[in-house]
């Protein structure tokens, strides 16, 4: 199966929307998440084509080899990743109002651009599928209709649109020392032509574009009037599932392109470090359940971030270990805001008013800061491992910051846990959630529960897709088939 | 035109994009009036490509174009600035008429596009205030505690 | 925020020098590693455009101009959104004076004929989809500002734009069971310089010159409507 479905439908799917809308709205309706179970299973069948032996293939597009073409290296790293997108959209899509065209159209395009994303090999493609990505969440941050989500929304694009234009100079840096866009094809070239000041310039730059959806500080200020004025579930697909994808870009020319580079891990790992500090100490701070949801967003973002910035597989398998935890759980605790947003005082004796919803608020929050045997305590125990097993000064102060952030996080998550549970209530009490909410996190909550009890077979794929994606070599090797014969190096068979 | 003629093209281009770039930035950043951060951002767009487009410049190059058939006789310009470029313009112009239409319904529903009269206004909205720069919730009503600071 | 302001000119003006020592240590002319020659030598044969970067926007860099359209779609859906429908007793701006309102009927066949000539000689000369799409947009604009109770019908517009978009993608997918290859070019490359030559390429630029006048249309049409104040 071409990984090439995987962008085209969706893509197709949205641009005949609004037509197949006209005709009939039970049929447009169903379009959508028809689309994304074909994309869920077409990703599942090429998961199972990446044999061992066999390894990840490239696809290069139009027919001509890289590095001329765009080309899309299909590995069990991307793959897993478009999954996340994928069930994360169609979970999130369950409940939906049917009728609203335009929203829909918007996810269908942000599930396509993700998916390009994930896959390409080439720097301006990534640019091009990032820009889908953002301009489709600018519309669908705006959503909602009140002037302060306008309001915020605007000051989300212009904060993204500045980090897009300095992406674009940090690849036009790139391909004036380079000449080449290929990411296999910097690959090689990097060592001798990118280590040096314009490399990490390059760097920095693109670091900042990709930061803003990503949430790295400092360019992380959109997120709290966001969060604050977005619909929830829309919330929850940017800060839940977009944020990742932003991450394994900069994840993937880490690897690449800037293997050796220590200046530019230690860059990312600082600025892990800042949101990790700044998230948490804000989230203590919050009054309010949307504003302590997204600023412990930010800091689990941190973490991944800080977890990226281990070099070699240690680092990715716990990125990506605490990439799909944050993923299932903040949707998941997203679904609560539109009956428990507010002052955190109304939440007093919410156990009263309904224990299920009271215990999967727990649940949840309890596997956000890490407690055994819920699969947040894996996730960041993989982190300290890895982080650990480095000894370089930098990487033991960004344990020590973990540390301190977990025992905040367990700080104010104790304290809305002992309200939730108080005797006494206020005037305005919060009211249950409705069944469209409740059944994306209960649906959120089995998968977590499942993941709790496979954590043995997880955490030995999850081994394998780190192993596989950690090496640059591995990355080169297989896409060379589909690379052009003036450019294979000397070196290569 | 020899190689130092040619330098000079290099280098009066480089340095306006640099100077589109930075005054695009300075622009976004100072500016209160939401139109002038939006020219801002398009002066940063245009930078950004000026430079992109100088990246292919050849010394005395000619437009890669095929007249009747035959390659030109002189070297040719790299084609690639060329089709980024072209992108870069089309997905910019696309975020500009987004951003103005979010300003046009942001001017709707406040009646200004002053930036720090917007924040005033939307915190007093939602029962906030900002302090350092994060809105922080009150448990009381607005309005009393902003005029209890504004006499203090 | 005058610390903020400090701060922010300290940062860009250290970015500034950064920049600046970068672009110091910029090669100038030709790179050894670069694609744009070996590109400048294959395009002819492999692809046989007479204009070589319409070869890299629609062969090479085919999924580029997907994602282009992509975008435009994304805005315009988004504005749509953000915008909505224009209520209907909101009262239409006034007409222009008689001057611009003839000039904009008698250039509106110039433009049509400018914007079609551009859409269907991209792969010879300068321009392409999305110039020609920009001044056929134009086209169907101005009559509007010269007369804005003459509305554009926005469900033609729409139905235009999505299945020029939808024409662009199966046109992909042909090649892809064609050929194996998803947007490979199609109908091998024909004469160089010919106006039926380099096989699909003119009709992928159709389809997104029509796209990208549709939507463009679409897009200034809904702003003008959008009245500024309730």
């Amino acid at each position: 199966m071409n990984a090439i479905w995987l962008v085209a439908l969706p893509l197709l799917g949205a641009f005949l929307l609004p037509i197949i809308y006209r005709r009939s709205t039970m049929l447009g309706y169903w379009t959508g998440p028809f689309i994304l179970l074909v994309n869920l299973a077409i990703a599942f069948e090429i998961w199972r084509s990446i044999t061992p032996e066999q390894g990840p293939h490239s696809i290069a597009m139009g027919g001509f080899k890289a590095p001329l073409g765009i080309v899309f290296y299909v590995d069990k790293l991307a793959l897993l990743f478009i999954i996340m997108v994928v069930l994360g959209t169609l979970i999130l899509w369950l409940g939906n109002k049917i009728g609203k065209i335009r929203e829909e159209t918007l996810l269908l395009l942000i599930v396509g651009g993700s998916c390009g994303l994930a896959l390409s090999g080439d720097l301006f493609n990534i640019y091009v599928f990032y820009e889908i990505v953002a301009v489709a969440s600018y519309g669908l941050a705006a959503s909602r209709g009140t002037g302060a989500g306008y309001a915020a929304s605007l000051r989300f694009l212009i904060l993204s649109a500045l980090g897009s234009s300095l992406l674009l100079l940090g690849i036009a840096l790139i391909y004036a020392v380079t000449g080449t866009l290929n990411l296999s094809h910097l690959a090689e070239l990097a060592p001798e032509h990118l280590n040096n000041t314009v490399g990490l310039v390059a760097f920095a730059l693109m670091l900042i574009g990709l930061g803003v959806k990503a949430e790295l500080f400092p360019i992380n200020t959109w997120v709290p009037e966001v969060y604050a004025t977005a619909p929830p579930r829309v919330s929850a697909l940017l800060g839940g599932i977009i944020s990742k994808l932003a991450l394994l870009v900069i994840l993937r020319f880490l690897v690449l392109i800037y293997a050796d580079n220590t200046e530019a891990h230690l860059l990312l790992l600082n600025l892990g470090i800042l949101g990790v500090i700044s998230g948490e100490l804000a989230a203590l701070r919050a009054t309010d359940l949307r504003q302590v949801l997204a600023y412990s967003s930010i800091a689990q973002l941190g973490l991944v971030a800080i977890a990226f910035a281990i070099p070699g597989p240690a680092g990715i398998m716990a990125g990506t270990a605490l990439a799909l935890h944050h993923a299932i759980v903040k949707p998941a605790l997203f679904m609560f805001i539109e009956a428990w947003g507010g002052q955190l005082s109304r939440l007093a004796g919410a156990a009263k008013v309904s224990m299920l919803n009271s215990i999967l608020f727990l649940v949840l929050t309890l596997s956000l800061v890490g407690i055994p045997p819920l699969p947040g305590f894996w996730a960041k125990l993989l982190l300290l491992k890895g982080a650990l097993a480095l000894e370089n000064s930098w990487y033991i102060f960004a344990i020590a910051i973990v540390l301190i952030a977990t025992v905040i996080e367990t700080a104010y998550f104790i304290r809305i846990a002992r309200l939730m549970f108080q005797h006494d209530k206020p005037e305005k009490p919060v009211s249950a959630l409705e069944s469209r909410e409740l059944a994306p996190a209960l649906a959120l909550l089995g998968l977590l529960l499942f993941s709790a009890l496979a954590v043995g077979p997880i955490g030995k794929s999850l081994t394998a897709v780190a192993s596989e994606a950690a090496d640059k070599n591995v990355y080169i090797e297989h896409t060379s088939p589909v690379f052009h014969e003036s450019f294979k190096s000397s070196t290569k068979p | 035109m020899t190689i130092e003629e040619t330098a000079w093209i290099y280098i009066l281009s480089y340095s306006g994009a640099l100077g589109l770039i930075l005054l695009g930035i300075i622009g976004m950043v100072i500016s209160r009036h939401l139109i002038r951060i939006i020219l801002g951002l398009m002066l940063l767009e245009a930078g950004v490509n000026l430079f992109l487009i100088t990246i292919g410049y050849r010394a005395n190059g000619v437009a890669p174009i095929l007249v009747d058939g035959q390659v030109p006789a002189a070297i040719m310009v790299d084609p690639i600035p060329q089709a980024l470029v072209l992108t870069a313009i089309v997905i910019g112009v696309a975020v500009q008429a987004l951003a103005l239409a979010l300003v046009v319904k942001t001017y709707k529903a406040y009646g200004t596009l002053d930036t720090q009269e917007l924040a005033e206004k939307i915190a007093q909205e939602s029962g906030t205030r900002i302090v350092d720069g994060i809105p922080v919730s009150l448990p009381v009503p607005a309005t009393r505690q902003l005029v209890e600071e504004k006499s203090a | 925020m005058n610390l903020r302001e400090i701060t922010s000119l300290i940062f860009i003006f250290g970015l500034g020098f950064l920049l600046y020592a970068v672009l110091k240590t910029l090669p100038y002319g030709e790179i050894v590693t670069g694609i744009g020659p070996v590109i400048l030598d294959r395009a002819p044969e492999e692809v046989g455009t007479a204009n070589i970067v319409a070869s890299v926007l629609l062969a090479y860099r085919g999924l580029d101009t997907l994602g282009e359209l992509t975008v435009l779609f994304v805005a315009a859906t988004a504005i749509g959104l953000v915008l909505g429908q224009r209520r209907p007793d909101t009262p239409y701006d006034p007409e222009a004076g008689f001057i611009l309102r003839s000039a904009a009927d008698l250039l509106f066949p110039f433009l049509i004929v400018v914007g079609a000539y551009i859409i269907l000689h991209g792969h010879l000369t300068p321009g392409g989809g999305f110039q020609g799409g920009a001044i056929l947009a134009a086209a169907f604009f101005i009559p509007l500002l010269a007369s804005p109770a003459s509305s554009l019908n926005h469900h033609v517009s729409s139905l235009i734009e999505g299945l020029a978009g939808a024409a662009f993608i199966i046109i992909g997918l042909i090649a892809l069971f064609g050929k194996e290859y998803f947007l490979a070019p199609l109908f091998g490359t024909g004469e160089v310089g010919e106006l039926f030559s380099a096989g699909s390429l003119p009709l992928l630029y159709l389809a997104v010159g029509l796209k990208v006048g549709a939507e463009l249309a679409g897009l200034l049409a809904r702003l003008s409507e959008t009245e500024a104040s309730d």
